[in-house]
């Protein structure tokens, strides 16, 4: 097991001198928000120092200068992550990626866009729009950085569409943790050019190398967009209308589920109740929200009118036409508000990202629901129901912290289980940081979880890029903050 | 049967239209029409009245053709039929213009018991319209209303809850009455497929300056408009803001309230 150095005085005054003044923190100056992301549950732990890079050249000069001082770095975009990913658990440097946060260039002509990874995923997806482009993924969360999203393979509402994070990278610019500078992929579509080192640098978490440049496609704008909103019963003959969606040929652009609960909690929350609870004199317990592209009206209501033939169907009790702009940006600003609703209303939150085969999502949910209840954990939830990954939260107010912990690892135990034997995975998004390490172990095997080790002892062989993550097992006396 | 009148409008959506720093005046190329915002909440009410009591909405507007698109989305919300007014020369009409020619297109039409109003447009928002629309009806007015208590044919009476700054008031008017209706409790519905889908080819009654007969062409458009705005600007842009970073929240926080106190 790797072991690691304080950062010393002397190591501290090398690493103001690569940023300077103004982007270094050191010692007590080291903020706060270093020390955690968004589910603060998994624990707090203060980098020694932060560095600010804006360039490449100066991320490598700050990994030459750990690495030879055999001191770990974590990198970090915007700390919106959820499995404690960018928090440095054994201390070190944290290197923040948040000033390398320009759009370099497009390239009109082979649909790509060159990019810093601290970009915002929101300030990319509309620039992209600007030059008449879009960049196809769209995770929940929009302030977090690209960087981010491709170190996690983010998914988002696009996916069963246009795939995930992955699928848009063409090209990278890593440094290695001995500093070295190496670029991977080309600015074409096509390879078939050897072990494809750029798909393992995407969803590795800044354990082997650190992504300072990106080479990203992008796809023509759709003309045109229309959301339908398909009330139910409740979830379980929600979920059961997925399938038949799918198999419509209408090529939506997401297929997203929500119980009523969240849609209530968030329409307090935002002021802005604009799913109908009662729809044609029925409670509505669960939703489906559909988005459909084409080239225009004529393609759009051909789909519609099949999408709301199935929809019929499924025993949904109506299909509402989201079509005014007004209206769409109300509808998805409540969808997107659901995380920031529950992290709203709840004290004590833990996790799940799982992805199970989409036609047994309502079984996985039933379960979830039943063994919260007996471990007495309050359990909310919401996700791609088009591609089966469901984001599912376990919730207390009344728990002590240490009793909370105890009875979620016991609906966690049971609910990875559950999820390996429908042959789900872990995580489709959030990825999985320091907090899922165990269930990954479980969920892919010891031989598999092994490559996995060795692969990030070839890139990093002290060690010291994010330890104790994904696949790295450190277990020292942490920092606490 | 209730005949049920709704006066709407379209307007720029003003959260993107920018202001040009030299003329003061809109920039309106490329941003999107919208039906005014509280046009909706009128239509919703209109129409759950409708639902309640029986009859007909009617929805009306002034403005250039695409304004046609504000009306599909009334027809796909509930209403019943749509007339546009649309003609050169009604441009540069202020409230007095236009609500003469409303309220002249619409009598044409029939006669109405009950007419609702959103309160203010988005892009003018001089809220003068329902006031002047009720009084060239001859109808008498509710404002700021938040309910639609009950409505007796026989009586021929309107009873309504009115949102006011200190409390809620119960009012009742005579018919025909004309109501501003307020956001609280009129979020207007998603349309279903079935009605949407109707409204997207569904008749738009056009009327022009020649098509309405007997309309005074000294009242209409520019020279019938005494409202004459002589400039426009932006407001003027205070200081810009001044970030606290020092350190910590704990930091952060001395140090606002010693900037707090230095002000008071």
């Amino acid at each position: 097991m790797a072991s690691y150095n304080r950062l010393s005085p002397a190591a501290a005054e090398k690493l103001r001198a690569v940023v300077g003044e103004g982007r270094f923190q050191y010692g007590d100056a080291v903020r706060e928000e270093y020390s955690h992301d968004e589910m603060p549950i998994y624990g707090r732990y203060l980098p020694e120092a932060v560095c600010l890079a804006e360039s490449t050249e100066e991320v490598s000069a700050i990994l030459k200068i750990c690495h030879e001082e055999n001191v770990p770095v974590t990198v970090r975009g915007a700390g919106t992550g959820l499995v404690g990913g960018c928090v440095p658990v054994a201390g070190g440097v944290v290197l923040s990626t948040m000033r390398m946060n320009r759009i370099l260039s497009y390239d009109m002509n082979n649909l790509v866009v060159h990019t810093q990874p601290g970009v915002r995923l929101c300030d990319l997806a509309a620039d992209a729009l600007a030059h008449g482009l879009m960049y196809p993924p769209d995770p929940g969360e929009k302030t977090a950085t690209v960087g981010g999203n491709v170190s996690t393979n983010a998914g988002g509402m696009r996916a069963v569409k246009y795939g995930v994070t992955r699928d848009y990278v063409l090209a990278m610019t890593v440094v290695l943790p001995d500093g070295r500078i190496m670029k991977l992929g080309k600015t074409v579509c096509k390879t078939s050019s050897g072990y494809s080192l750029l798909h393992l640098m995407i969803g590795s978490e800044g354990t082997l190398g650190v992504i300072t440049e990106l080479t990203l496609k992008l796809v023509p704008k759709p003309r045109m967009d229309v959301s339908l909103i398909l009330p139910f019963r409740d979830i379980a003959t929600a979920i059961a209308s997925v399938p038949a969606i799918k198999l419509a040929n209408l090529d939506p652009q997401s297929i997203e589920f929500m119980e009523r609960d969240i849609v209530d909690s968030s329409a307090a929350f935002t002021g802005n109740a604009v799913f109908p609870t009662v729809v044609n004199g029925r409670e509505a317990g669960a939703y489906i929200l559909v988005t459909l592209v084409g080239e225009g009206e004529a393609e759009l209501t051909a789909k519609m009118d099949r999408l709301g033939e199935v929809a019929e169907k499924a025993g949904a009790y109506d299909t509402l036409v989201v079509w005014t702009d007004g209206l769409k940006k109300d509808v998805w600003a409540a969808r997107s508000a659901f995380l920031t609703v529950i992290e709203a209303e709840t004290k004590l939150l833990d996790e799940m990202d799982v992805v199970v085969p989409v036609d047994r999502i309502a079984e996985f949910l039933v379960y979830t629901h039943d063994e919260a209840e007996r471990q007495g954990v309050y359990v909310r939830s919401f996700g791609h129901a088009g591609d089966g990954n469901l984001h599912i939260y376990c919730c207390s107010n009344d728990l002590e912290e240490d009793e909370f912990k105890r009875r979620v690892k016991k609906l966690m135990d049971a609910c990875y289980a559950k999820c390996t034997e429908f042959e789900g995975q872990v995580s489709g998004e959030h990825s999985i940081g320091h907090a899922k390490k165990e269930y990954l172990r479980e969920s892919v095997g010891d031989t598999a979880y092994g490559l996995m080790g060795a692969i990030k002892q070839v890139f990093d062989p002290k060690g010291i890029l994010n330890p104790g993550k994904v696949c790295h097992d450190w277990e020292g006396g942490a920092l606490d903050a | 049967m209730l005949k049920i009148l709704v006066c709407v409008k379209q307007v720029p959506d003003v959260n993107l239209v920018k202001i040009d720093p030299v003329t003061g005046s809109l920039i309106r190329a490329g941003v999107p029409a919208i039906l005014n915002p509280l046009d909706g909440n009128a239509l919703e009410a209109a129409v759950r009245t409708k639902e309640k009591y029986g009859g007909a909405v009617t929805v009306i507007t002034m403005g250039p053709d695409q304004a046609a698109e504000a009306l599909r989305e009334c027809l796909a919300a509930g209403a019943d039929r749509a007339v546009l007014l649309s003609d050169r020369a009604f441009a540069n009409a202020d409230t007095l213009a236009t609500s003469y020619v409303i309220v002249t297109a619409a009598k044409l039409l029939g006669e109405y018991d009950l007419i609702f109003c959103g309160k203010e447009s988005l892009d003018g928002a001089t809220g003068q319209m329902a006031s002047q629309l009720a009084e060239r009806f001859d109808a008498s007015q509710l404002s700021s209303v938040r309910t639609v208590l009950e409505v007796d044919e026989k009586e021929r009476t309107v009873t309504a809850e009115r949102e006011l700054a200190g409390g809620i008031e119960t009012a009742q008017a005579q018919l025909p009455c004309l109501m501003t209706v307020e956001k609280t409790n009129y979020r207007p519905r998603i349309p279903n497929l079935k009605s949407w889908k109707a409204s997207r080819t569904a008749e738009i009654e056009k009327y022009t300056s020649d098509t309405i007969p007997g309309l005074d062409r000294a009242q209409i458009g520019d020279p019938g408009s005494p409202t004459k705005v002589p400039r426009t600007y932006p407001p003027e842009k205070g200081p810009g803001g001044e970030m606290i970073r020092e350190g910590s929240a704990a930091k952060d926080a001395e140090k606002l309230f010693a900037l707090i106190a230095d002000r008071l």
